[in-house]
């Protein structure tokens, strides 16, 4: 099969203020394949950010190159074949809404690649009701809570009807609740409606939920594998300036306290368990 | 403090204006400032202001809301009248002292002002019956031909499209930086003219920065959604010409034709 996205030898070089080279990306190799659910981690400029970007075409790879569907990111005719099948949601939800009516923010996407009038609609019916926002389809955005905004900004994504969706830290700026709705809409994409999910985050918690981990550190991926694989070794999570979620935490300290427990438990259900044996 | 504003003047409804395509009320509004500069007798004004007010029945509009929207003007309106009462060359029908009033200054005030009330009225019944977007795309419809001689219709409703969508959330955001600021002893009340205007400085500028910030990531969520101008781009609101639309335009001929012969035959009355 062809993987979605292929990141081959790719570095990406910027210039910060002070005309400073900055190396974001450092040689990149990935491959995602359609129908994964890949979550990246990584603390603030380990280039987790850089790299989604070029999925989207936003950014240009200073070396190597980054295909989707088999095409070239770098070359101007492939730009909106891949803007269209590779959606992108950011973490301000205000800073991502275009209209000030729910419905025409929808509709914004399928207009920009001139879908026809009549098509439009049922797209953006069909976009709201797989988040559960149907009912506020008149609304004006400034008047929903966060994780409503960030609801309508996958609709406004998934009337493009995209193959893939890249989030990048979809929850960093909700509440518990919204941040609950907002995990749950990204997993049922992915088990329903089989969009394949690249998904930022800090939160470990929400990163398990992948079927895989890749965490970068300074432009590099430094681990790479299922969750278990990665949360497992805790020690070098913190050498990563990261936290392993708590189930994890807590088994590998009681590990170090002479338990023996499995390096698989991430979540609280398997740490229960194994701690009832 | 700021959070109960609403947006634009639009008052929602389905009467038969509220329902005219938004192309037929603009360039409606057009042609009856057209017919008001026409205007020269007191039949003419007598017929304009029956034609308002039917207007205003027909949206179903309350007259006191429509009179209102007179206020922002109401010193402009009082000044043109007073010159006019002032400077009045003819027959004298009072004075006191060095000031006298004319019965042409008199008339002339009247109609000048009666002309700036019309104007601000038939332009708040468009706003009163038309949302900000309905009447953003019409707007984009009607400059479309222009495009060639280089107006930037697209981009001027888009830009309309997200300046009405960020407003609301500049609003907030300036309440929010004024409560930080006056957290830390900033004041912003008293003081004279020059002492409030610095009081503005420490809102103004996290407001901008934020502003900047907001606008660069709104552009790239743009992009990522495929935006690259008006190009190709398709709607999903049509505008559709109906038939009440060419029943408002014929009210409109019909007001033009009335007023014209009001004007020239009274021109030849004169003769």
């Amino acid at each position: 099969m062809q993987p979605i996205i292929k990141v081959k030898n790719l570095t990406h070089i910027y210039t910060d203020g002070q005309n400073n080279k900055i190396k974001a990306l450092d040689d990149i190799n990935l491959a995602i394949m359609p129908g994964e659910f890949v979550a990246i981690i990584g603390t603030n400029g380990s280039g987790k950010s850089t790299l989604a970007r070029h999925f989207n075409a936003l950014l240009q790879p200073t070396e190597g190159k980054c295909f989707v569907n088999g095409l070239d990111i770098s070359v101007d005719e492939n730009i909106w074949h891949v803007r269209q099948n590779i959606g992108m949601v950011f973490q301000n939800p205000d800073n991502q809404i275009v209209a000030s009516i729910v419905e025409e923010d929808v509709a914004f996407g399928p207009e920009n690649i001139g879908i026809p009038h009549a098509e439009i609609r049922p797209r953006v019916e069909a976009a709201l009701a797989s988040v559960n926002m149907t009912e506020y389809a008149k609304h004006a955005p400034h008047l929903l809570s966060g994780g409503q905004k960030q609801r309508i900004a996958i609709a406004g994504v998934l009337a493009l009807l995209p193959q893939c969706i890249v989030f990048d830290e979809p929850t960093a700026m909700l509440d518990p609740r919204g941040r609950k709705d907002i995990v749950k809409i990204v997993q049922n994409l992915n088990k329903e409606k089989h969009i394949t999910i690249v998904y930022i985050t800090h939160k470990m918690e929400e990163a398990i939920l992948a079927d895989r981990v890749i965490a970068m550190e300074k432009g590099k991926i430094v681990m790479e594998g299922t969750p278990a694989e990665v949360f497992g070794q805790v020690k070098k999570i913190h050498e990563l300036g990261l936290e392993a979620p708590l189930s994890a935490e807590v088994a590998e300290a009681l590990r170090q306290a002479g338990y023996e427990l499995s390096r698989d438990i991430i979540t609280d259900e398997e740490l229960a368990t194994a701690l009832c044996q | 403090m700021l959070a109960d504003i609403t947006l634009g003047q639009y008052y929602p409804g389905t009467s038969f204006v509220h329902k005219l395509d938004p192309r037929t009320k603009i360039l409606a509004t057009m042609s009856f400032i057209i017919a008001v500069f026409l205007a020269v007798s007191a039949t003419s004004y007598a017929v304009l202001v029956a034609f308002v007010l039917s207007v205003i029945f027909l949206a179903r509009l309350p007259v006191l809301l429509v009179v209102k929207s007179i206020k922002p003007l109401w010193i402009i309106i009082v000044l043109t009248m007073g010159i006019h009462l002032l400077t009045g060359q003819g027959e004298v029908i009072w004075s006191w002292k060095f000031i006298s009033v004319t019965k042409e200054g008199l008339s002339m005030g009247v109609m000048m002002s009666l002309r700036l009330v019309l104007l601000l009225m038939i332009s708040s019944i468009l706003t009163f019956t038309t949302s900000p977007i309905v009447l953003t795309d019409g707007i984009e419809y009607l400059l479309k031909p222009f495009k060639r001689v280089g107006v930037p219709a697209h981009e001027l409703a888009m830009m309309m499209t997200i300046a009405l969508r960020f407003i609301p959330t500049l609003l907030e955001e300036t309440d929010r930086i004024m409560k930080a600021q006056m957290a830390r002893g900033a004041e912003f009340k008293g003081g004279n003219i020059i002492a409030r205007a610095k009081g503005m400085l420490p809102i103004l500028i996290p407001l901008f920065i934020s502003a900047f910030r907001r606008a660069d990531e709104l552009a790239v969520a743009m992009e990522s959604r495929c935006y690259h101008g008006g190009e190709g781009r398709t709607s999903m609101h049509e505008l559709v010409y109906r038939h009440r639309d060419l029943l408002a335009a014929l009210a409109m001929v019909v007001l033009i034709v009335i007023i014209g012969v009001l004007k020239w035959s009274n021109g030849l009355c004169v003769i």
